[in-house]
């Protein structure tokens, strides 16, 4: 049991609505509006997290409320018009059907979006001064604007009531339009907007007396702000208590959902986002704080991943409501299992980044440890039904595919047996989770396996499976799971004298000297390398194909590695492909070339390691080809609909291959690959 | 010579009850009780023949020994006083009868006697008790050898007079025992049974387990001294035959804790009269050191008296002692006294409990929290307040267990339960007091009566049907230990509620394929208030296969978290809970029914189970759920 549990399944009550615990959701977009619109993804998605007994969740994060804060860049939400109300209806029921309660973020993002893309409106802000992180030069705004906007705000909230949504917060945080005017580092204004901390909040207390004014004072209008903009000149921790304060002396808000830092470039976004290589709750100091100056209830959303940490926070009194937004996507029936007595069955979150990193460059929030979420709307389940004929099931490999293949297959009551040559589970991810600040990986092997255990599947460590060993099971079904392999790339000359990141990383080697890592995958791996390496006294230079290192790793990610390889002092090397490895004296010759002048250059270091991805393991596979009805093919449109493979069991066994064993990819393609065929098993 | 025979009967009579007489003379100095002895004495035969016997036979062979040797004693000896009569003295028919009724004794003796030669078993107590079978055998063989040399060779025969000698010295032993020995409990047992302090529980098919209210204003509250108990119960004390039935069925004493009800009885006993004969029985486990000063008019408890407070306060208070005792002593009634006086006069209960005690009067609640956020663990689902809507058919009492995170689920099971069978209930939110009960059972009588008085008058403002609840300590408080204040409410559990909606069709749960099951009674359910059948019923209903644990319905084993027990905390070598699971654990079940919170706190709390621990409200909810989960499968095929 979790120490001080009950302080999280503790109402709250807030003008007359009263939330049943005090976890939640903050409002984020997963990129998986339609139209501007929450449909049936969007809706599914938070309806499971209610069916998972959360207290709230809060959905639509930056939802415009005007058509120059355009909702397209993330897939958004947009409150601009009445046309969104009857989908707050449906997702308003859908979630209430659950027990939780939902509310929706508002905003206009001012400077922070895009001008080339909806109605191609300039962006509008308090002063002319460009974003890092949007990228746009705004217009500044004149007061007919904020008359406009005031007014957009106010009926925006009118919708949300009328939409049958338990709330609203609007944001001042990450740098939109209300914190663009109370940031001195942007609001350069001489009017009445600009100069004092008094005048710069002036908009903001404009906005939500216009609120007020339109859906009355028992509607709950809370805000979403930073307790410490973090940056030389932006706001500090006491301008935040003093706007919180006033805020909420004023009766503008009922709620104040605070956050550290903000998000006008690389590095802060991936403080405000804080990933594996932060302890947990890194700034729960800060609600803390503003907790102490107003009397109204402060939630907060920052890395708290685990309850123990959330029970601790609420139960100190840091703050009333705690968000575990990432943790619900990890687990969307943490609060359930909490209060079933199941916390150890709490798929954790371990900060991975994959959901945030994913909805950066335009693509949706997926998990990087549970394949279900987000896909609640395409039968992809959380809770597995039990099938009503019991297999014989083998699998091979005991890494994240095929472990999520055991678990699925066990809950789906099948006879599960388990293969994995090495000693322990986990397969690639016991590689990259020995790496530095990675280590936090191991936690999706940690679940996984314990589930799997928890089932009862016969797993058999160390043992080697061969064609005769899985045939003398009978299987009906055999999963490949056997992963891949490092590949050492195609230079010349590689295969003699390039080392792998992975031998690097399990210790098999340990280069010293001058060292040349190239990266042609742009992933974890090298710069996780390279910064293992520069730790332990070699001199490396990091060569990639790509414009940046690192470039495959996404928004919140990227930046550490970044400032770890600067760090170390590691040199950088873009645009470049190793094409030789030859050895000359008992050293080294890489041959470089760049891919924009093709210009060869030479490096003469100690040692080379490369990262090339991996190839696939699958001697088990096409031994066990031809013997299967299927020929070791799974049907894809099968799996696409969502239907069982078409294969008549009673005639042998069927044969189907997941995860990197058929293709290099990642952990979430393994954990989809093993969900998605092994839910219909 | 037949009269010297005849003489000997009315000379044992004489002797038992100048024995009697003497002993009579300690009850005396106990307060007074009223007693109508002659409705008792007309009853006594019920009493016995029923009452008794049918706790006496669930130990076979001492129930064949107790009825041969009893009954041949008793018999003979009246025969042989008839003796005085000419006709009968000279008639061999006569003394042929007499033989055989002795010859019967003599069967009995020999049974008492193998019972304890060679080996005597543990939970009997030895010193004097090993002497009876002597005893009955010499009375009993020289009245066979006496009556049947006189019925053969009439009464001039040389064996006659040295045959009565030997009955002489064991009969007038026997009637010598009266007062300080074993045969103290005939005289003691049968006076009991007629005076005894609780009249009710042979008059009714359920238990009679409400306590007395106390008097908050007597000069002396709870009993300090052993002539502060009323006479009638000094006289129970003394009833006891030592058979350790109540040893074996302690949870205290197989954890190792220092109670044993049996020497505890014996330690009052002998408070009352310290020159009787020493204690030879299985000692209390553990025991403290006591310096072991006695005497009707010095105190009972305390390290320097004869019982250590540990003892008084390693009580659960679950009866199962009372419902083994063939002599019908009410040891829960007594320890209950004597905790009264160490709370009430002296400040002295279990150090630990100062702040529960201190809780629940001050914020009518032991755990201090909110009565406002009772009902928190319900949050999401649907929880009336009565106060809101005046009247309700099912007033729902939520008990202390709905601030603990784990009963939290029961209870939302037991409201979904509600809401899915269209209940008409309420809660009386946070006008709901706690019963009361742990500061009664840890003596603290005011705090318990000002419960008591607060809730009835707070119930009194509401119109409802009956009362409901899943707690069987509010539900014996709510349903017989307020009636002393003035309560008449319907209180039903929420297993035979459940029951009943099941019946009635309002709940159709489907069959659970969750294994065995084994059903655990709570005591305050099954011993204080008889019901056993319903969980069991609710369990069969929804396909689960059920075995019982050895020790189960009302001679289950308590979980040990009754009467404060787990606030006085004292320490043994094992803890209840444990034993408990380890027997449940012996039937193979997988699953361990419960049916109150107190139990599901203490079971659950058993670390290395090899069972899951679930509400009977859970179990059902869950069969309701797999009714619906199929419901749609069955629609699509």
């Amino acid at each position: 049991m979790i120490a001080n549990a009950d302080a999280l399944l503790k109402p709250l009550t807030i003008k007359g609505l009263t939330i049943r615990n005090r976890v939640m959701s903050t409002s984020h977009a997963p990129g998986y509006g339609k139209d501007g619109k929450p449909q049936e993804r969007y809706q599914a998605y938070h309806a499971e997290k209610a069916k998972g007994g959360i207290g709230l969740t809060m959905f639509g994060g930056s939802s415009s409320v005007a058509i120059d804060s355009p909702a397209a860049p993330w897939n958004q939400i947009s409150v601009a018009d009445d046309s969104v109300v009857p989908f707050f209806r449906q997702f308003a029921d859908r979630v209430h059907a659950h027990g939780a309660k939902l509310m929706i973020q508002l905003t206009h993002m001012g400077r922070r979006t895009k001008w080339d893309t909806e109605n191609w409106f300039p962006t509008v802000s308090p002063s002319v001064r460009r974003e890092p992180a949007s990228r746009t030069i705004p217009k500044e705004i004149e007061e007919e604007d904020i008359a406009r906007i005031v007014k957009s705000f106010a009926d925006a909230a009118r919708r949300c009531k009328q939409g049958g949504l338990d709330g609203c917060e609007v944001s001042a945080a990450h740098g939109h339009l209300i914190d663009q005017f109370w940031s001195p580092a942007v609001n350069q204004r001489t009017d009445k907007y600009g100069g004092s901390l008094e005048n710069r909040m002036r908009f903001g207390m404009e906005v939500l007396e216009a609120m007020r004014a339109e859906v009355g004072d028992d509607y709950v209008i809370g805000i979403r702000m930073t307790g410490d903009e973090m940056v030389a000149d932006g706001l500090s921790q006491e301008d935040c208590l003093a706007i919180a304060a006033e805020y909420a002396r004023r009766g503008l808000v009922d709620f104040v959902n605070v956050l550290g830092g903000q998000a006008r470039d690389h590095m802060a976004h991936a403080i405000s986002l804080p990933n594996m290589s932060f302890p947990v709750a890194p700034f729960l100091f800060l609600p803390s704080a503003i907790k102490r100056e107003v009397d109204v209830p402060v939630f907060h959303a920052q890395r708290v991943t685990d309850l123990a940490t959330a029970a601790r926070a609420v139960s100190e009194g840091h703050v009333d409501m705690v968000a575990m937004t990432r943790a619900h996507i990890a687990d969307p029936h943490l609060v359930k299992k909490l209060s079933e007595g199941r916390a150890d069955d709490i798929r954790q979150c371990v900060g991975a980044g994959y959901c945030i990193d994913r909805i950066y460059v335009g693509g949706d929030a997926l998990c990087i440890q549970n394949a279900a979420t987000g896909r609640e709307a395409f039968g992809m389940p959380h809770e597995i039904r039990k099938a009503d004929v019991r297999r014989k099931v083998v699998i091979v490999g005991a890494g994240p595919g095929g472990l999520e293949a055991a678990r699925v297959a066990a809950e789906r009551g099948h006879q599960v047996v388990l293969f994995e040559k090495n000693p322990t589970a986990g397969g690639q991810i016991n590689v990259l989770s020995k790496a530095g600040w990675r280590e936090a990986m191991s936690g999706v092997t940690r679940w996984l396996i314990g589930q799997v255990q928890k089932l009862g599947v016969d797993v058999r460590f160390g043992v080697e499976a061969t064609e005769e060993k899985i045939l003398a099971e009978k299987p009906d079904v055999v999963i490949v799971a056997t992963g891949g392999r490092a590949s050492r790339g195609h230079a010349r000359g590689a295969e003699e004298h390039a080392t792998t990141c992975w031998e690097v990383l399990e210790g098999a080697k340990e280069p010293s000297g001058t060292v040349l890592l190239y990266d042609e995958i742009g992933g974890h791996a090298a710069s996780s390398t390279a910064e293992q390496l520069a730790k332990r006294g070699c001199l490396v230079e990091l060569a990639t194909h790509d414009r940046m290192v690192a470039e495959e790793v996404g928004t919140t990610n990227q930046p550490i590695h970044l400032r770890e390889l600067y760090k170390l002092g590691v040199v950088m090397t873009p645009n470049m492909e190793l094409i030789e490895i030859y050895p000359e004296g008992n050293r080294l010759i890489a041959a470089l070339r760049n891919t924009m002048t093709d210009a060869e250059e030479e490096r003469v270091v100690d040692h080379v390691v490369v990262d090339h991805g991996t190839t696939p393991v699958d001697a088990v596979y096409r031994a066990l080809k031809a013997g299967s009805i299927n020929h070791g093919q799974t049907d894809l449109d099968a799996i696409v609909r969502g239907e069982p493979q078409p294969f008549d069991l009673s005639a042998g066994y069927a044969l189907y291959r997941i995860g990197d064993a058929v293709a290099g990819r990642n952990i979430h393609a393994a954990i989809y690959d093993a969900l998605r065929l092994c839910k219909d098993l | 010579m037949t009269y010297a025979f005849a003489a000997l009967a009315f000379l044992m009579a004489g002797l038992a009850t100048a024995q009697a007489l003497r002993r009579a003379a300690l009850w005396r100095l106990g307060a007074a009780a009223p007693v109508d002895w002659v409705s008792g004495l007309a009853k006594l035969p019920k009493r016995y023949l029923v009452d008794v016997h049918h706790v006496v036979a669930r130990d076979a062979y001492a129930s064949r020994m107790h009825a041969i040797v009893a009954g041949g004693l008793l018999a003979a000896t009246v025969l042989t006083a008839f003796a005085i009569l000419p006709p009968l003295a000279g008639s061999h028919l006569y003394w042929g009868v007499v033989a055989l009724a002795f010859a019967i004794t003599l069967a009995g003796s020999l049974l008492v006697g193998a019972r304890r030669y060679p080996k005597t078993p543990k939970r009997l107590s030895k010193g004097r008790f090993q002497r009876l079978p002597i005893l009955l055998l010499a009375y009993a063989a020289g009245g066979t050898v006496a009556a049947l040399s006189i019925a053969l060779a009439g009464p001039g025969n040389a064996v006659l007079p040295i045959a009565l000698l030997v009955a002489a010295a064991g009969g007038l032993g026997l009637a010598y025992e009266v007062k300080g020995g074993p045969m103290r409990h005939a005289v003691a047992g049968a006076l009991h049974l007629i005076a005894h302090p609780r009249q009710q529980r042979f008059e009714q098919d359920k238990p009679d387990a409400a306590l007395v209210p106390l008097d908050l204003d007597a000069p002396k509250l709870g009993a300090e001294l052993p002539a502060d108990f009323t006479w009638n119960r000094l006289l129970g004390f003394d009833a006891c035959i030592q058979c350790g039935r109540c040893e074996t069925a302690c949870p205290a004493f197989a954890a190792g804790q220092p109670l044993n009800p049996k020497r505890l009885i014996q330690d009052l006993v002998a408070s009352l009269a310290p020159d009787g004969p020493a204690y030879a029985g299985s000692p209390y486990p553990n025991a403290r050191d006591v310096a072991g000063e006695a005497g009707p008019l010095f105190k009972v408890i305390g390290p320097d008296a004869k019982i250590h407070p540990d003892t008084l306060w390693s009580c659960t208070t679950c009866r199962a002692c009372v419902e083994e005792c063939p002599m019908m002593i009410e040891h829960v009634d007594a320890i209950v006294s004597l905790r009264r006086h160490q709370t009430l006069e002296l400040g002295a209960p279990p150090q630990k409990s100062f702040e529960t005690l201190a809780n629940l009067r001050e914020a009518d609640e032991p755990g201090g929290r909110p009565l406002s956020a009772r009902g928190d663990f319900a949050a999401g689902i649907e929880l009336p307040v009565i106060s809101k809507r005046g009247a309700a058919d099912v007033l729902l009492w939520l008990g202390d267990g709905a601030y603990d995170l784990r009963y939290g689920r029961t209870l939302r099971a037991l409201l979904k339960l509600f809401h899915e069978a269209g209940v008409d209930f309420a809660t009386l939110g946070e006008e709901e007091r706690d019963t009361g009960d742990l500061a009664r059972r840890l003596g603290d009588e005011a705090t318990y009566q000002a419960l008591a008085r607060a809730n009835i008058e707070t119930l009194r403002k509401y119109r409802f049907n009956r009362i409901v609840t899943s707690d069987p300590h509010a539900l014996h408080a709510l349903r017989n230990e307020y009636r002393a204040f003035g309560d008449d409410f319907e209180v039903v559990h929420h297993t035979a509620f459940l029951l009943e909606l099941i019946d009635g069709g309002k709940l159709a749960p489907g069959k659970l394929d969750a294994g065995t099951v084994t059903y655990h009674d709570p005591c305050y359910l099954g011993r204080y208030n008889g019901e056993t059948e319903a969980p069991r019923k609710l369990l069969d209903r929804i396909g689960l296969s059920r075995v019982e644990m050895a020790r189960h319905g009302r001679r289950s084993m308590c979980c040990g978290g009754g009467g404060g027990a787990p606030v006085a905390d004292v320490p043994g070598d094992a803890r209840i809970p444990d034993i408990r699971m380890a027997q449940a654990a012996e039937t193979g079940a997988s699953v361990v029914a419960v049916a109150c919170p107190t139990c599901t706190a203490m079971l659950e709390g058993v670390t290395g189970r090899s069972a899951e621990v679930r509400d009977v409200a859970e179990l059902v909810l869950m069969a309701v759920e797999a009714s619906r989960a199929d419901e749609p499968r069955r629609a699509a095929a």
